[in-house]
This record gives structure tokens, C-alpha cells and sequence, in this order.
């Protein structure tokens, strides 16, 4: 399954942003989410999902991207991220 | 010329409240913000006093600005805020790039980077969180005020130990005089009150011991029992502005500040030097044109140490001679703690309110007088002086530096 719905909660979660904010197509930089943030970000997925990130720079704009990346990572990776329920899309 | 440097706002988040009034409120009152912390490692020191600042803090941020803003940064922000608010100053037009950042701290971001040591040295698997360094960093604040209040003009971070803030706010009024800015925020934030850097207090032996029947009480400056001071966390800012910038803008102003001495001990890394304390309250006489005789009250560093107390009362014997007992003199960490990076800003906040009221508050838990600590130390409580003009706010730092701040009355 996507990672999209994990991540919009996480965001919601961790950065204050309302789920009506995190929308796929949501420009990063325009929710306040600046490159540092987005690293953080990433970061913090890696913490929770037991991910490895490539550590290969990524072009990351949006909420989608994030997904993206996560997606491909989980895939190479074999990895669930259903720990606990999937939350609900926003 | 030189320009006059005029006090248009003050911001103050201590142990004694939210702002500059309870500050003022909480040290004339003889309130104490020293307690028991309340975490789960204070097991492991020998002390668990400290002087925490107790009012929200972390909730007054967005998360994901939090997201970058050690504890000391928030106090920062949150005390210039204050300042900017009373000054009615909005920088972000113009005005902005005249207007310049003068920010002192003894340890910058102390949470974040012990933090990161716990994480990465004890558990090899975790890293330490990207922005780990952009919030320990020595000029973190500074450059967050910055980014909070869009205020443009140069820049500095002062890191000398206790004296920090003060030398601050003394180079903020240099640049000021001398036509360089036209306003500046000056102060200074620390917020240490971690297990690893109380217990390396702890280890340095300078430390209050507490007292078992009254812990509020612990730190008594001046008085014979005196046993060391209580470390403490907060922020100070201050608004100053060259008078002529503050008039045409119609702002309210609080006070006008008139000297700044600064000396270096050059003698021992942590003991206190009278001729170099005695220098700097020279030099700031000096410049404020001041002889002994006019200065009214003073706010001592006074921490509570046994040398430290002992040698600031030599060095103002030195420098007021026969004056010297009448000038009225508070310690004023008995009350707020000692917030070395931050202290001399919340000192000066103290200072310059005398000037509003004539109150000038006490030094409290003096109960048994030292005769080497003959001074007049203002015992009885808060005290109402009926001639106060001019005050100075005494700074001195591990490391041998010394800053005095003198400030007066405004009269246009």
C-alpha cells in the first residue's frame, strides 16, 4: 500500500500542519516545510518505519514526492508499514 | 558626535514570571524563584534546586518552528518580543536594516546538544537530528531574532560567560553612540538547566548548598552563610535606539543609558580580580561623565559565592571610597537565580525600573552579616530612595571579563 496516508498524518502529527494542508500535490516550502525541515522529516520515517534512506540527493517538492521515495524504499527495503491501523485519509 | 542611547522597551522572561513586571514585582516583593526541579534525573545530583523559568514556553511556538528552536532560542524570541511590543517598534520595512542584534550567551543550546551527545555516544545507531547544529549554535538566537522580527542590520554574538548579555547590551550602546545603527536589540538567553552541565556546576564546587528547612532561600549573597549561587535559565532583551530616532517616532522613553565599562582581569580563569571589577565600574563613570557621588543604586553581581561577594565588595570600596557605604546595593540572585549568559540583561531590566519607581529591591536572605561585605545591601526589603538618577548594573565573568552598565533618569 502507499505511504501517502502515513505520511500526511505524520505531518499533521509532527509539524502542526492541518490535513487539509498535506495534500499530495502540496508544495513543501509553501506549508513552511523548508529543505532543513524536509530533512527532519525524513529522518523521523526513517525512526519510525525502521526505513534506510538511499542517501542519494532526491528532488523532493511535494507531500507526493515524500510518498514516492518512501515507496520505493519500502519496496527495495520488504518492509510493512502497517504497525498499527492506516489512518484515514485526510 | 556622539549620539544620545535611549531604553524604549524591555522584555524579561525569568523565574519570577513572564515578563519584565513580574520580575520587578517578584524581586521587590521578595519572592523567590528558586524550587526543586522536577525531572526524572535530578536523582543523580547532589542538589535539585534551580531557578526554571515556570511559564509556558514551548507552547508558544508552532511545531514546525519548534522544530528548529532550542529552549534557549524560544526564551530569546519570546523576551524580544516583549521588548519590541512595549518599544512599538515593527522592523520590517525599512527600518529593519538600521537596526541591529546584539545577543549574548554562555552555552548557546545546551538541551539540543546534550541531546545529541546522549544519542549518539551512548546509542551508536541513532544520529543525531539534522538541525542538531543550527539549534546549539553559539548565534542560534541571534540569528532566530533575526528571522522572528526581520531586524536586518549587523549582527553579533557575545559569549563571556556570566558577563555575556551585559557586554551585549554595552556594545549595542557603543555602536549606537557612535552612529552606527539607529536601534538595536541587545540582551541575552540561557537556558542549561540540563543533567550534564549541572552536574559539571556541581563538580566546580560554586553551587549553593541547600538549605533543608527554606531550599527558596539557598542562595544568600553577601551574607556570612553565603555558600554559592543556583543556576537559573531566561532572557532579557532591551530596545535602544539613539534619541533622536525614538523622538521622531514619538516612542515612550524608559530610560537613557549613559556608561559602559569593560575590563579584562587577566589573573585566573574563575577567581575574581577587584582591580579589573574596579577598572570596568572606572571606565563607565568615565563615560558617563558620572563622578562616584552620583551613582544611587547598583546592582551587584553579587552571586553568593564566598570570593566573589568578598572581592566585588573591595572593588567598590575602591572605586566610591567613602561613598561606598551609602550607595544602596542588591543582589538580586537570591531571588531570579543566576542566569549566566542571560543574567546581566535580567540585572539591567531590574536596574532600570528602580529609576521608574525609586524602589530598589532587596537583597534577600542576608541574615548574618559578613564584615568582609560591609556594604549598605539593602536587607530590610525593598526600599523607596527619595534621590534616584542614575544606577549601575555590575556584570563579571568566568574568564576575567567585567561589564558595567550605567543608566540614568531621561531627561530630554
Amino acid at each position: 500500500m502507499s505511504s501517502l496516508p502515513f505520511i500526511q498524518k505524520m505531518l499533521v502529527e509532527e509539524f502542526g500542519l492541518t490535513p487539509e494542508q498535506v495534500q499530495p500535490d502540496s508544495q513543501l516550502d509553501e506549508l513552511g516545510v523548508d529543505s532543513l525541515a524536509t530533512v527532519e522529516f525524513m529522518f523521523m520515517l526513517e525512526d519510525k518505519f525502521k526505513l534506510k534512506m538511499s542517501g542519494e540527493p532526491v528532488p523532493i517538492k511535494t507531500v507526493g514526492d515524500i510518498a514516492r521515495e518512501v515507496d520505493v524504499m519500502v519496496a527495495q527495503q520488504g518492509i510493512s508499514l502497517e504497525g498499527g491501523e492506516p489512518p484515514p485519509a485526510p | 558626535m556622539t549620539q544620545r542611547v535611549v531604553v524604549t522597551g524591555v522584555g524579561a522572561l525569568t523565574p519570577l514570571g513572564a515578563n519584565a513586571h513580574a520580575l520587578i514585582d517578584g524581586l521587590n516583593a521578595g519572592r523567590s524563584g528558586i524550587r526543586a526541579l522536577d525531572t526524572p534525573w535530578i536523582s543523580h545530583l547532589a542538589s535539585p534546586l534551580a531557578a526554571p523559568v515556570m511559564s509556558a514556553v514551548e507552547e508558544q511556538f508552532p511545531k514546525l518552528r519548534r522544530l528548529m528552536l532550542d529552549r534557549v532560542a524560544q526564551l530569546s524570541l519570546l523576551a524580544t518580543r516583549e521588548a519590541l511590543t512595549q518599544a512599538g517598534l515593527d522592523l520590517s520595512g525599512e527600518q529593519g536594516e538600521q537596526c541591529g542584534i546584539y545577543w549574548g550567551t554562555g552555552m548557546g543550546g545546551a538541551t539540543t546538544l546534550e541531546h545529541a551527545y546522549v544519542e549518539s555516544l551512548l546509542n551508536q545507531a541513532t544520529r543525531p537530528r539534522p538541525t542538531t547544529i543550527v539549534m546549539f549554535m553559539a548565534n542560534a538566537s541571534t540569528g532566530q531574532i533575526g528571522i522572528e522580527y526581520k531586524i536586518r542590520g549587523p549582527s553579533f554574538t557575545y559569549s563571556s560567560a556570566c558577563s555575556s548579555s551585559a557586554v551585549a547590551i554595552g556594545e549595542a550602546f557603543e555602536a549606537i553612540r557612535c552612529g552606527r545603527i539607529r536601534q538595536a536589540v541587545a540582551g541575552g538567553g540561557e537556558a542549561l538547566l540540563t543533567q550534564g552541565v549541572m552536574r559539571a556546576w556541581e563538580s566546580l564546587q560554586t553551587l549553593a548548598k541547600p538549605d533543608p528547612l527554606r531550599p527558596e532561600c539557598s542562595c544568600r549573597p553577601f551574607s556570612k552563610n553565603r555558600s554559592g549561587f543556583i543556576l537559573g535559565e531566561g532572557a532579557a532583551a532591551l530596545v535602544l535606539e539613539n534619541e533622536s530616532t525614538a523622538r521622531a517616532r514619538g516612542a515612550t522613553v524608559l530610560a537613557e543609558l549613559v556608561g559602559y565599562g569593560n575590563s579584562t582581569d587577566a589573573g585566573h580563569i574563575t577567581q575574581p580580580d577587584a582591580q579589573g571589577q574596579a577598572r570596568a565600574m572606572r571606565a563607565a563613570l568615565a563615560q558617563a561623565g558620572l563622578n562616584p557621588d552620583q551613582i544611587h543604586h547598583i546592582n551587584a553581581h553579587g552571586t553568593g559565592t564566598l570570593v566573589g561577594d568578598a572581592v566585588e565588595t573591595q572593588a567598590i570600596h575602591q572605586v566610591f571610597g567613602a561613598q561606598a557605604r551609602h550607595i544602596p546595593i542588591s543582589a538580586t540572585k537570591a531571588l531570579h537565580g543566576h542566569l549566566m549568559g542571560a543574567t546581566g540583561a535580567v540585572e539591567m531590566v531590574a536596574a532600570l525600573a528602580t529609576l521608574h519607581t525609586g524602589v530598589v529591591p532587596p537583597t534577600a536572605h542576608l541574615d548574618q552579616p559578613d564584615p568582609e561585605c560591609d556594604l549598605d545591601y539593602v536587607t530590610e526589603g525593598a526600599r523607596q530612595l527619595p534621590v534616584l538618577e542614575q544606577v549601575m548594573s555590575n556584570s563579571f565573568g568566568f574568564g576575567g571579563n567585567n561589564a558595567v552598565l550605567i543608566a540614568r533618569r531621561y531627561h530630554p
